[in-house]
């Protein structure tokens, strides 16, 4: 039928113009079309990926460059999920070096039956350079920044102590705001340095074994202060049925409690509560801070941990927030070798976990 | 009811499947039930398995190279859909 010939001659050009690689497969998932975009990218002629099987010439890898399951692959979780899947990790070229992608695979589906996928890949080996860029200025503006704020901060603590003469109530009341938002300032500062030390692989993990209650019970302190600033009830509880010792960076580990709490704190209304569990386990230890707070919507959760993030129902009522927090202690845990994850409910409150392994690996170094 | 004598036809699509996908079976079929069907699992009944074989289809044949293995696992799935004896 010459209508369908030419509605075919029509999709077999716009497939072969357009800027991003295309690739189809069958539902044996053999590669049935590839545009001349992918051809470049990947480094295969046409004729070297037609017919073959594509989780086997199309060779994905992390960016860190472990294999991808083939059960992880995006191309096969949509046909898992029969949704759209967009990912972004390495593929590998014919000649051997990887090339950064951000890909979209959707099944191909004709009257409820899959009979096939598509992948869209685009080249973000530029876009990961300017990342790369944008980093090590932030760390350069960063460090330049503390050494004019380390000065700012010992005057105004002199002033406040009284070294430069007695202060009336009002300039009282002028310096602790001052040193309230130098401190603020400075928590920002390392903030942005240890994102670019996490994404530059640099970040020093100095493992030393030590009890994970003990280090909680020494922030407590600290974080009941923010606490009780909100009127919010902090409490800590340990669960022993295992040794609650690691060998793992008490530092970082301290950075992750702080932050989930303060997180938790800082999200919860007034009155309300935060609790953080202790649960050793035989292989790992596993550490939950819940929260009766404002909770995540079910249309953001699987963008909490990026970087920039911040939920609609928050930025209404909270208007700091760098939305770097999460993705910061993303980054911490994952240099622990740990996990992290969630369950929440918009009103009704978030529980962050994260677990630590017994066994304490050096992470791969990021590429 | 999707069960019967021998088990319901969830089960069966399970012990069929463990022969081909081992331990990632559960979590495979869990998946594809609730994500194509909108269904839970021990809800499936013999009019969803050809649907649903569609898609388990697509999904391991990017587990595995080999379509014969394929196409003899859906094969052992069809089979369940067989009326049993008695069954009009």
């Amino acid at each position: 039928m010459p209508q369908i010939t030419e509605q075919q001659a029509g999709a077999e050009a716009m497939f072969a113009s357009i800027g991003d690689g295309a690739i189809t497969t069958d539902e044996y998932g053999r590669i049935t079309r590839v545009n001349p975009v992918a051809q470049e990218l990947l480094g295969f002629t046409e004729a070297e990926l037609i017919g073959e099987w594509f989780p086997k010439i199309i060779v994905a890898v992390n960016f860190d460059d472990s294999t991808i399951a083939l059960l992880d692959r995006p191309i096969t979780k949509t046909f898992l999920t029969g949704k759209p899947v967009v990912a972004k990790l390495n593929y590998r070229h014919k000649n051997g070096h990887n090339v950064p992608v951000s890909i979209t695979a959707s099944p191909i589906i004709f009257e409820d039956k899959p009979l096939g996928c598509i992948e869209v890949i685009r080249d973000i080996t530029l876009e990961q350079e300017i990342d790369r860029m944008k980093s090590e200025f932030i760390s350069l503006a960063s460090h330049q920044l503390r050494t004019p704020l380390s000065a700012v901060k010992t005057y105004t603590h002199m002033l406040a102590d009284g070294y430069m003469g007695k202060l009336n109530p009002a300039q009282k009341q002028s310096l602790a705001t001052i040193i309230s938002a130098s401190n603020r300032m400075n928590e920002l500062i390392s903030t942005l340095l240890n994102i670019t030390r996490i994404e530059s692989g640099t970040i020093a993990v100095t493992p030393k074994s030590f009890k994970l209650d003990s280090a909680i019970e020494d922030l407590m302190p600290e974080l009941g202060l923010m606490a009780k600033d909100k009127s919010i009830k902090l409490s800590f509880v340990t669960r022993d049925s295992y040794s609650t010792s690691l060998k793992t960076d008490s530092l970082i580990f301290k950075e992750i409690v702080t932050n989930l709490v303060s997180n938790a704190i800082k999200y919860t209304p007034r009155s309300g509560t935060v609790t953080i569990t202790l649960k050793p386990r035989r292989a790992d230890i596993m550490i939950e801070v819940s929260d009766t707070g404002w909770g995540i919507p079910k249309y953001s959760q699987d963008q909490v941990f990026s970087k920039f993030f911040r939920a609609d129902n928050i930025i209404k009522r909270e208007t700091t927030g760098t939305g770097l927090g999460l993705y910061l202690v993303k980054g911490l845990i994952g240099a622990l070798n740990g996990k992290i994850w969630f369950t929440s409910e918009e009103g009704s409150g978030t529980h962050f976990f994260f677990s630590l392994p017994r066994q304490h690996r050096q992470p791969a170094k990021p590429k | 009811m999707a069960g019967n004598a021998n088990g319901s036809i969830y089960d069966q699509v399970v012990k069929v499947t463990n022969v081909y996908l081992g331990p990632a079976t559960e979590r495979f079929i869990a998946r594809q039930v609730e994500n194509h069907l909108q269904k839970a699992p021990e809800e499936l009944t013999k009019a969803d398995l050809l649907s649903l074989m569609d898609w388990i289809k697509a999904g391991v044949s990017l587990l595995t190279e080999d379509s014969g293995i394929v196409e003899e696992y859906m094969a052992e799935l069809r089979k369940l859909g067989e009326p049993a004896n008695g069954e009009s």
